[in-house]
């Protein structure tokens, strides 16, 4: 296997964290940038788009992890991105449960994403 | 014409099972990713419950946090995108053993410097050489020991030396979880091209079947 691999990060609640970094996904890298962000109750969008812009950005983020009520509050960066890598992945937390109509991917792929599928 | 219509349909059909398929398989490893991830939150709140309240949060993470999975990725010549998971090596028990051995070594260490009066020469002679043998090793031993912390410790040791099993348990779910998710992330590229794929076929038939028109529409009209 030549090289490093691309990392994991995630962008959930507290318990989601510490469940994937208890996986062994987190880093800190050289400038203290972490690869996961613990969406708390008084954590902004703002904050969190940045962040998941910020991962989009990373060329050594390979997947990217996040609970889905997270990624309904910026549902418009989530499906404004169309490349393969890094993927994003919606998943469930403790208190939504995964539903697969609100999914990006999903929804692309069942054509409801745009109308000219329907032609 | 009518043989490339017939074609088009086939590959159309073919395509399409494919896509089916896809989605099947994914909903298949959603099913089983979620279900994994629901039994990691349990034991990670059966841990919290065990441990207290303030003992499994974030303000448990380490400062210093190395990954010990990394995610392989491969294009493939259908333009898909292969994902897979590698984890590094670490050997836990050993690392663990080292430690068990270099705080037993500390006691001889200090033991070793004791003197006692009352004693004749020789005895002392003896006891010096002992000594210094006993120096010698230990100076050599001194090197392979280091106190610095190592980033690339389980994840484990942040909530405590002994922890409980359930939170073992959380660590085993999520990281059967991690190796999901890489195959996952492939078949959602998948589902995407093959979409792609369907709709380019699609059109493709369209365009026939719009000349296929136009043709019996010119030969009726002549």
């Amino acid at each position: 296997m030549a090289g490093r691999g691309k990392l994991i990060a995630v962008i959930g609640d507290e318990d989601t964290c510490t469940g994937f970094l208890l996986g062994g996904i987190g880093e800190l890298n050289k400038n203290r940038k972490p690869n996961f962000l613990v969406v708390e109750k008084d954590t902004s969008i703002t904050e969190i788009e940045e962040t998941f812009k910020s991962f989009l950005a990373r060329s050594d983020i390979g997947i990217i992890l996040i609970n889905q009520f997270i990624a309904e509050m910026i549902r418009h960066a989530i499906d404004a991105h169309m490349q393969s890598i890094p993927a994003v992945l919606e998943i469930p937390s403790k208190e939504h449960p995964y539903d697969a109509s609100k999914d990006s991917i999903l929804r692309r792929a069942k054509g409801m994403f745009s109308a000219e599928d329907f032609r | 014409m009518g043989v490339s219509k017939l074609k088009s349909s086939v590959l159309l059909d073919e395509e399409l099972l494919r896509f089916m398929e896809l989605l099947e398989l994914l909903e298949e490893k959603r099913t089983a990713f979620n279900s994994l991830i629901e039994q990691g939150w349990f034991s990670i709140s059966k841990a919290r419950y065990s441990m207290g309240n303030k003992q499994v949060s974030a303000l448990q993470y380490a400062s210093e946090i190395e990954p010990l999975v990394h995610v392989h990725t491969r294009t493939l010549d259908n333009g898909g995108v292969d994902f897979h998971t590698e984890r590094v090596q670490q050997n836990y028990s050993n690392d663990t053993e080292q430690d068990a051995r270099s705080v037993e070594d500390i006691g001889p260490q200090e033991e070793g410097v004791r003197r006692r009066k009352g004693q004749d020469n020789r005895g002392l002679k003896d006891m010096m050489e002992k000594d210094a043998s006993h120096f010698g090793s230990t100076t050599n031993a001194v090197p392979h020991r280091k106190s610095e912390p190592n980033p690339g410790q389980d994840p484990l040791k942040w909530f405590g030396i002994l922890v409980p099993q359930s939170l073992k348990q959380a660590q085993s779910s999520f990281k059967q979880v991690l190796e999901l998710s890489a195959e996952i992330a492939a078949l959602q590229t998948s589902v995407i091209n093959t979409r792609q794929e369907l709709k380019r076929l699609m059109k493709d038939k369209r365009i026939l079947e719009e000349k296929v028109l136009e043709e019996m529409h010119s030969k009726t009209t002549d």
